[in-house]
Parts: structure tokens; C-alpha cells; sequence
């Protein structure tokens, strides 16, 4: 599956983590795809929650085996 | 009769109009205050002609202005 | 409008969080711009708040200069700045606060030749009417619904306040609930009266959050309402107003049609 666009956000620590996400997801229409790059620990823990919580959809997570994992996330998937 | 005034209950022997009304529920500055009876606006010059009635609600809003004079 | 720095989403991530903001309304919030005529007791908590959350026009209408009784209640000024041009004052401690707002200062009072200028000067969103005086309160009401500019009123005194809002052609205006001026000497004033300091703060934030719902398009604001507030038994009330077909100045038959400055009689009322 390919992605509309690509986030990597493993220099930030959370909230900012989801609110980097919300405003690039804000970028894509609803049905595109938006790639991130992200820590384990506390965002990958909050992040997929608070995505569902606004109504986007996880398609895919993915461990990269050196502490970062990548999300799939289809914009307005689940309303 | 129960009518309610800026909210609260107010007991009334008899139906009474606007003008006493403003002095049993003792309104500050009667001459200066705007009355809504039931939601309408009752202008000034009519405050002795509206009587209430058991079930209404009067307000009595007030100027506020703040810190100086003029 | 450009994307939001990284330091941006770091200062506005608890705005950017909400469902009803997101970087698209604090990107409106941004753009907005928001007139405060008075930085007292009500315009100086109004204006800070407004600040801190990114207002990117801040307007601040004031003629007066700082002085030790404002400071128990307009905290946007310091005790370093007694005797300074308030909208000096406010200008400092708002670019200290956040740099991402520009402020305009206008040294003056507002009068029936110059609020138009001054709320043209920047195509102000959304006026506050952070005013101690009802020739100006009056005259901003007045401009408001001639130049169909949405704006936010309201009075404070010892423990109470009350705020309105006014969206042209939607709601009522001032005049709709207080037709005519009262004389002078009519109505106490903080002078006389006083003043609890906190009022100023919690109904001057009150119009704040009704300027950033107005610029979001979010929530309901107090149109149609009077909010009024009494600190001492802790009520708030809304009171629901409706639109005076009388009014002289948003009716369909406004008496009203020009702006001119209002001298209080001191005589009966009415007169």
C-alpha cells in the first residue's frame, strides 16, 4: 500500500506527536494515506488511541526492531 | 400567586403592575431599569398599564458601566 | 496562510488537540484580529488571553496612562509601569507574551469621528468593548451594527458583571435592551462603588472566549443572551433576549443612522 504522504516524528515526544499528525492529516483528503515514523513507548502507545478517537482508521502497524515502529493511517477511515 | 423575579419566587397577594411590582421586589434603580415580562420587553411608559399575573417571570436588567463617570 | 513552525505546534498543541480547533482553526486564530477599545479592567485579561492564544492582530484602544488604583484589577500592566500610555504598557507585556501578535495601539478616545478609522484600520474580526463609560458603550454599539461588525459588551461593578454578545443581523444589540442612555451620576461607578479585582478577569475572559468561538465557528455564542454573573452567591443567569422591533438603531426602521458623539444628560431620564 502506498502512501499519499510520509511523517517521520521520532524527534518529537507526546502531545506533539499527535499534533503533528492531525495537522499533516489535515493536508490529505479523507481515503489517503499518511505514513509516520514513530517511537515505541508513549507514541505508540497514545498515538493509534487518539487517531481512532477522531475517527481515522490504523491500517497497518509495524515494529522496525530498533525502537521505532511506522503507522499507517487512513484518513477518516472509521466515520 | 407566585410570580418569578430574576429567577427566584416571589409571592404576591394580588396581581400587581409593573411600577409596584418594581417596589414590593425592590429593583435597584427602578427608574433606570429595563423589565422583561415573560420574555417581551415592557417599555417604561407602560409600567403602569401591565399587570402580572400568577406563573410569570419578570427580569430586571441593569445598567453596568464600569469604572467612570460620564 | 503559512504551515505552522514547529515552535508553533509546540505553543498552540493544547488548541491544536481540540477537535473543534486543530492547526486549521489555530491557523484561523491566528489570522484573526480582534479590537479592545479600553485596556482596564475588562480589556486587560481579555487582551492577554487573546494574546496567549495567538491572535495574530491584537487592537488596543486607550488614551489613559497607568496608575496605582488600575493595578488591583487590569493585570496586563505592572507597578514599573505606572504613569505609562496604557497602550504602551500593553503593547510590552503582550509582544513579552507572544511574538506571533501584532499590536496596533490608538491613543485615543473613541468618538463618533474616529471608531470608524480605527475599526476599519485593520478590518478588525471582532471588537471588545472593554469600556468604563456609556457615551462610549453606547457609541460602539451604534458603530457595530452600522459597520456590521460582530462584537462582545459588557459592565462590571463590586461583585456582579454581565456580557452579550452581537452578531449583526442575527441577534439583539445593546440598544435593544437599553434604549436610551441613563443621565449622569444615574448609575455607580467602580469609582464610587468599587470593585472586586477578579471581576474584570473572569468577565473580561468571558469576551475573549467569545472572540475566539466567533473566529473558530465554534459553539454558541451569547447572542440573544444576557450573561450575567454574581460572584457572591457564585450564579451565573442567561437571560434570553430577544430583538427589540423598536430598536432604534438595528430595527427594520432605525431613528439611528449616523454616529454622533453622546453627551449624558444629567437631567431626567429620557431627556
Amino acid at each position: 500500500m502506498k502512501a499519499d504522504d510520509f511523517l517521520d516524528i521520532t524527534d518529537v515526544v507526546c502531545p506533539i506527536t499527535f499534533v503533528k499528525i492531525k495537522v499533516a492529516l489535515e493536508e490529505l483528503n479523507d481515503g489517503q494515506i499518511l505514513e509516520v515514523h514513530l517511537n515505541a513507548g508513549e507514541p505508540i502507545q497514545n498515538v493509534p488511541r487518539s487517531l481512532k478517537d477522531e475517527g481515522h482508521k490504523i491500517l497497518s502497524v509495524e515494529d522496525l526492531g530498533d525502537g521505532t515502529f511506522t503507522l499507517l493511517v487512513l484518513k477518516g477511515g472509521l466515520s | 400567586m407566585i410570580v418569578k423575579v430574576n429567577g427566584e419566587n416571589l409571592e404576591l397577594e394580588k396581581s400587581l403592575n409593573v411600577t409596584d411590582l418594581l417596589i414590593v421586589a425592590k429593583a435597584e434603580q427602578p427608574e433606570y431599569v429595563t423589565v422583561q415580562l415573560n420574555g417581551e420587553f415592557v417599555e417604561h411608559e407602560d409600567f403602569a398599564k401591565i399587570f402580572v399575573n400568577d406563573g410569570d417571570e419578570i427580569e430586571f436588567l441593569y445598567f453596568m458601566g464600569g469604572g467612570q463617570l460620564g | 496562510m503559512d504551515n505552522l513552525t514547529n515552535e508553533q505546534l509546540e505553543r498552540y498543541s493544547r488548541h491544536i488537540i481540540l477537535e473543534q480547533v486543530g492547526g486549521i482553526g489555530q491557523k484561523k486564530i491566528l489570522d484573526a484580529k480582534v479590537l479592545i477599545i479600553g485596556t482596564g479592567g475588562l480589556g486587560a485579561p481579555a487582551a492577554m488571553y487573546l494574546a496567549a492564544a495567538g491572535v495574530g492582530h491584537i487592537g488596543l484602544v486607550d488614551y489613559d496612562t497607568v496608575d496605582l488604583s488600575n493595578l488591583q484589577r487590569q493585570i496586563i500592566h505592572q507597578t514599573k509601569d505606572i504613569g505609562k500610555a496604557k497602550i504602551e504598557s500593553g503593547r510590552e507585556t503582550i509582544n513579552e507574551m507572544n511574538p506571533d501578535v501584532q499590536v496596533h495601539t490608538y491613543s485615543e478616545q473613541v468618538t463618533a469621528s474616529n471608531i470608524r478609522d480605527i475599526i476599519n484600520d485593520q478590518n478588525y474580526d471582532f471588537i471588545i468593548d472593554g469600556t468604563d463609560n456609556f457615551p462610549a458603550k453606547f457609541l460602539i454599539n451604534d458603530a457595530c451594527v452600522l459597520l456590521k461588525k460582530a462584537y462582545s459588551h459588557a459592565g462590571i461593578i463590586r461583585f456582579q458583571g454581565q456580557t452579550m454578545t452581537y452578531v449583526p443581523d442575527k441577534s439583539p444589540c445593546y440598544r435593544c435592551v437599553f434604549p436610551t442612555m441613563p443621565p449622569k451620576d444615574a448609575v455607580p461607578t467602580c469609582r464610587q462603588a468599587g470593585v472586586l479585582g477578579v471581576m474584570g478577569g473572569v468577565i473580561g475572559t468571558i469576551q475573549a472566549t467569545e472572540a475566539l468561538k466567533y473566529v473558530l465557528g465554534v459553539g454558541e455564542l451569547l447572542t440573544g443572551y444576557l450573561l450575567t454573573y454574581d460572584a457572591l452567591t457564585m450564579t451565573f443567569r442567561k437571560i434570553k433576549i430577544p430583538r427589540n422591533k423598536k430598536c432604534a438603531v438595528c430595527s427594520k426602521n432605525p431613528t439611528i443612522t449616523e454616529l454622533i458623539d453622546y453627551e449624558q444628560p444629567t437631567c431626567s431620564f429620557g431627556a
